[in-house]
């Protein structure tokens, strides 16, 4: 277990109203993997995966106990910068969220966020961040038409393209081909598998053969405490917990 | 079959009521706008646009004062209101969502907008003419401004929480600060509405003529300087309808149209720019 990146500590996490939401989760992820956090409706992964920004900060009354160290950084302290942090993670979001702009804009947007000004700079970076989600070939002839124009598969790969123009270390997925057909999703896949050369990806999702497909770990919640932690496919051939074992065998979930 | 036969009665007399009473409402719309068209068509020329009017009781002479006058309080109003109403709606959807203080502005501002506007020009009068002892452009505008801004409050309001709020997490996931968000995406998702909602607006303030009676009154001379009494079309028409010569009634009418058919393009081009975003005809 070398080069750990997220290293969570007894974490535990509560929405307005004192709902305790995760209980206790200790676990650590290596960089360049691809981890997969599963578990039934919820059961706390997107919770959990929503810790690792910090998206939760938006909203008044939730409270975090424990700890959270990124590159040895705990990130739940009170005086961490919320948006130095946020372009340190990139997240892509369940249903694609291109912005009302065109697709170029879209990506230059994020650039512009973390202070690249010079247009020969964007440019590079925008055609770089397409190509590296598989996305360029569909796209050159119009970059500057509206990211709607896309299609939905086309949608979710421009916000993977957005998420690592600004080159975070880690992105966070969540659910991302639940919006997609089998192709869309297929192609999504791919991607992930190459870009855990350059980040660490994290990704929650409902299905098991995608967990299997892509990832290197898998984190198995349930009732926000995490059951097993283990490689995928250890997890899936041979688990050591009969709760994981009835869930990825079908019994319930 | 006798319960059938009965709803079919049944539904025959509301089908027949509910006819009744739109034929009623339209009937009285379209015989003003019809009266409007053929009274004011007849007295439209090119003088009415070009020349200023004449002493009372004489022939021809025109309305130029009143239309330059008109387009300066609406624009003066559109200055001041404008800026007031989209930051307060932006307040309203975003920084003070959900929260206690934004609920009562929110509320506030829906009573705002049925104010009767002689009281919104009588407020006006005691801040902006009371004190400076004569009429003035500023209070009418001021007073048009007041009608504006909770318009432009709420229809902000409605159309920045449609855009979804995924889109605002989604900037924030990449760092974006919360001035940001709201500049680059969120405005930008909204733009076609929230521009709507100031023509609306616009257009609701263009055919006042109460707030502007004790505010901005009215010059039968032309005038642009602001601090003093402002003429306008509205007021014209009130006071050429009520005048006792032929010529001021047929210029009263001629002005009535072109005030109706300006409202009427300022609604047909916001609705034409919800057309273009979202492509169909919905109102707000």
């Amino acid at each position: 277990m070398e080069d750990i990146v997220i290293d969570v500590q007894g974490l535990s996490f509560y929405y307005a109203g004192n709902i305790r939401a995760l209980k206790d989760i200790s676990l650590s992820i290596q960089a360049n993997t691809v981890t997969a956090f599963i578990g039934p409706s919820g059961c706390g992964k997107t919770t959990f995966l929503r810790c690792l920004n910090r998206m939760h900060d938006l909203y008044s009354g939730n409270r975090y106990e424990g700890r959270i160290l990124i590159d040895g950084r705990n990130i739940l302290d009170k005086d961490v910068d919320l948006i130095e942090l946020r372009s340190k993670i990139g997240m892509v979001f369940q249903k694609p969220t291109p912005f009302p702009m065109s697709i170029f804009e879209n990506i230059a947007f994020g650039l512009r966020l973390i202070g690249i000004k010079n247009r020969t700079e964007i440019s590079e970076r925008v055609e770089k961040a397409l190509k590296d989600a598989a996305l360029w070939d569909e796209t050159r002839d119009r970059l500057h038409k509206s990211a709607y124009s896309l299609s939905g598969g086309q949608q979710q790969r421009l916000c993977i393209a957005r998420a690592i123009a600004v080159k975070p270390e880690i992105v966070l997925m969540d659910e991302p081909c639940s919006a997609l057909d089998p192709i869309a999703t297929g192609k999504i896949e791919d991607l992930i598998t190459e870009l855990k050369q350059d980040y660490t990806v994290i990704i929650v999702t409902h299905n098991m053969q995608q967990a299997a497909r892509v990832s290197d770990y898998t984190a198995f919640f349930m009732m926000g405490e995490l059951v097993e932690y283990d490689r995928t496919e250890r997890i899936f051939t041979n688990p050591s917990n009969k709760l994981t074992e009835d869930y990825i065998t079908g019994r319930f979930g | 079959m006798r319960p059938y036969r009965r709803r079919r009665i049944e539904n025959l007399v509301a089908i027949s009521l509910c006819t009744l009473s739109a034929a009623i409402g339209l009937f009285w719309l379209f015989f003003i706008l019809i009266d409007v068209v053929i009274e004011g068509v007849g007295a439209l020329n090119l003088a009415l646009f070009l020349e200023d009017p004449v002493p009372a009781g004489l022939e021809g002479g025109g309305l130029r004062n009143a239309f330059v006058g008109q387009l300066l309080l609406t624009m003066v109003a559109a200055l001041l209101g404008v800026p007031v109403g989209l930051l307060g709606g932006t307040f309203l959807a975003e920084y003070g969502r959900g929260s206690r203080i934004g609920r009562i502005i929110s509320l506030l501002s829906d009573i705002m907008t049925s104010v009767p506007s002689i009281v919104i020009g009588t407020f006006a009068y005691a801040v902006l003419v009371k004190p400076f002892g004569h009429f003035n452009g500023w209070a009418g505008s001021f007073a048009l401004a007041l009608i504006m801004i909770p318009i432009i409050i709420r229809t902000t309001e409605e159309m920045l929480k449609l855009v979804p709020w995924e889109l605002r997490e989604a900037a924030f996931a990449l760092g974006a600060p919360y001035y940001r968000v709201i500049l680059s995406i969120v405005y930008r998702g909204a733009a076609p509405g929230i521009l709507t909602g100031i023509l609306l607006s616009i257009a609701r303030v263009a055919g006042e003529t109460a707030p502007l009676l004790f505010t901005s009154f009215n010059n039968t001379f032309f005038s642009v300087d602001m601090n003093e009494p402002v003429p306008s079309l509205t007021v014209t028409v009130f006071q050429y309808a009520m005048g006792p010569y032929e010529n001021w009634h047929a210029q009263a009418w001629a002005a009535s149209l072109v005030i109706t058919l300006f409202i009427l393009i300022i609604t047909l081009l916001g609705r034409f720019i919800i057309f273009r975003r979202y492509g169909k005809w919905k109102t707000l």
